[in-house]
């Protein structure tokens, strides 16, 4: 990819940048494998550099917010203790998201049933480390002392050490249990990552603002090696093979799509960063936009597995068919409503936000017992998901919600996550269960 | 940026595969699904930003697809390379190509292009009149071609 000719490129100090390369090491050890294969899988395409971009020539007036048409800010120390805080948040935030999904590929990687398939993930997870990379740049490059009380050297060192469970955001903490979770994950989940890159791109804060483009560029291949899959193993289902059936596919959707909603932060909230400057858009806006472009993925997917059930049919034909069985509820040439994909109700299965802990199904049908609502869980997640610690996290919680000992809003709080307790000392690294006092940053 | 009436010009997503395959669909009467995913694949990788897309409300309406690259040829300044265009039949006549060319030339000034490049074919009379009506010139150069 040929950077624009405003481009600024730079690399962190070089203690840290050893310090990614160590990480590198240990949580992407292909990541060799990928450089020295290259050309074989993407020939005559610029080879991914560990560095960090920066933007120049963008707008440097606030865009949004009590501020806008003020000059942006430009150093940390110029900004208020609630901006800096909140920014600040958010920076952490999305350094443990790219650190974390990686993280949470490498588990599955190897699973890959396709050579391509596997390939387009470790650049993915090859970029990912790359948008790590430019958050740390984001703490190093600048003194962020007049809002934490951490130095920059111990957030990157607190950032670098988290694994899976002890990642700030609930999605990043969630184990892949096959390649199907790599693939939906990238749908799914960086697609929250793609809205929350650009609402940042017109941040107040010009360094993050000026991180946000190629970073951007970099996301929308990162979609492409979710849906492009997706797109192929429901033709392959449509022609009657059993590796990835539409079923596993809508398990992985519904233990997905609800993590993906709740990064976007209780929905009634973000009007914060929004008087702020940080971001243009409440949660709830963003989020329905975000629910809406997920809506369409699953339809596309359907029309893809209809033409491939159904081939002889004309495109205006195909579309018809798939209103019939969609909207119409009708079964046309074999294929029933329930065998298509669909997006899960936006309150099924929330542990954050306003429907955190309400009993609503895939389909919007509310419960009111928590047996059978465990049980409508059970038939709509992946077998293996359910035996997680974190499913059974999420029951027990729904079951002291449910008797009324714990209100739904203190559960949201109290879900336990894995998170490294204490602060930089050595000793302190090992990661255990711990409850929070108050609700983990959303960004 | 905002097109003609109510269509807007956005980068390509992957979210438009789908609308892509039924544009090409419309026009050459051929179902490529697969095509499209390739190619869609490609260009996202290269370079999103670049190529466009014109969208009404959540529809696509058209696309033109390409890229900046050096080296094409010998020449090794950063070119733009137009490759691919495509418009709704249904919505012809609404200067969609016009202002995905506007928009992707600028794109590729951005990205350090100095001269913009594009092959038609002969019989296409129409397809050259839209680029010589976007400032593109014909180029003293022959393709040749050989058959094996």
């Amino acid at each position: 990819m040929s950077m624009p000719t405003t481009t600024e490129t730079s690399t962190l100090p070089k203690n840290f940048h050893d310090a990614v390369v160590r990480w590198k090491d240990t949580y992407l050890s292909d990541f060799d494998f990928l450089i020295e294969n290259w050309d074989q899988h993407f020939p005559n395409e610029p080879q991914l550099e560990l560095c960090a971009y920066r933007e120049k020539g963008m707008c440097d007036r606030i865009e949004c917010g009590e501020q806008v048409g003020d000059p942006k800010f430009l150093r940390a120390g110029d900004l208020d203790a609630k901006r800096g805080h909140q920014l600040l948040g958010a920076i952490r935030a999305q350094a443990s998201t790219e650190f974390g999904s990686i993280q949470q590929h490498r588990l599955t990687l190897a699973r890959a049933p396709d050579e391509q398939d596997q390939m387009w993930v470790l650049r993915m997870m090859a970029e990912e480390l790359r948008h790590g990379y430019q958050m740390l740049h984001l703490l190093l490059d600048d003194d962020w002392s007049s809002v934490s009380e951490l130095s920059s050297a111990d957030m990157v060192e607190e950032i670098l050490s988290m694994t899976t469970g002890s990642h700030v955001l609930g999605a990043f903490n969630i184990d892949f249990d096959s390649f199907v979770d790599n693939v939906v994950f990238c749908a799914l989940i960086d697609r929250v990552g793609k809205y929350q890159l650009a609402m940042q791109k017109q941040s107040a804060y010009l360094p993050m603002a000026e991180s946000m483009p190629q970073m951007l560029r970099e996301e929308a291949f990162h979609l492409a090696t979710g849906v492009v899959p997706m797109r192929k193993w429901v033709t392959q289902a449509a022609a009657g093979e059993v590796y990835v059936t539409l079923g596993s596919l809508q398990k992985a959707i519904n233990k997905w799509l609800p993590r993906g909603l709740e990064m976007f932060g209780d929905e009634r909230g973000g009007g914060t960063n929004v008087r702020l400057g940080l971001k243009p858009q409440k949660n709830r806006e963003a989020q329905e936009l975000y629910y809406k472009e997920v809506a369409k993925v699953v339809a596309d997917l359907n029309m893809r597995y209809l033409r491939a059930r159904l081939p002889d049919l004309s495109l205006a034909q195909a579309k018809k068919t798939l209103a019939r069985i969609v909207e119409g509820g009708e079964v046309v040439g074999g294929i029933a409503p329930e065998r298509l994909l669909r997006a899960p109700h936006a309150h099924f299965f929330r542990r954050r936000g306003e429907p955190a802990f309400e009993m609503v199904g895939v389909d919007g049908e509310e419960f009111t017992d928590v047996d059978e609502y465990s049980r409508h869980l059970s038939q709509h997640l992946p077998e293996s998901y359910l035996a997680s610690r974190d499913f059974r996290s999420f029951l027990e919680l729904l079951r002291q919600v449910d008797v009324g000992d714990v209100a739904a809003a203190e559960a949201s709080r109290q879900a336990p996550s894995l998170r490294r307790v204490g602060g930089t000392c050595p000793c302190s690294k090992s990661v255990r269960w711990v409850v929070e006092a108050t609700a983990p940053a959303v960004i | 940026m905002v097109a003609r009436e109510d269509i807007r010009i956005r980068s390509l997503s992957e979210i438009d595969i789908g609308d892509i395959v039924e544009i090409d669909e419309k026009i050459g009467g051929e179902y490529r699904p697969q095509v499209w995913e390739r190619r869609i694949g490609y260009y996202l990788r290269r370079d999103p930003e670049v190529s466009v897309v014109a969208v009404e409300g959540d529809r696509v309406l058209g696309f033109m697809l390409g890229e900046v690259r050096s080296g094409e040829f010998g020449l090794e300044e950063p070119a733009g390379w137009v490759e691919v265009l495509g418009v709704d039949p249904d919505c012809q006549g609404r200067s969609i190509g016009r202002a995905l060319g506007e928009a992707m030339l600028l794109r590729m000034k951005k990205r350090g292009a100095a001269t913009v490049r594009t092959l038609v074919e002969e019989p296409m009379e129409d397809l050259g009149r839209f680029f010589v009506s976007l400032g593109f010139s014909p180029a003293p150069l022959v393709a040749y071609v050989r058959e094996l």
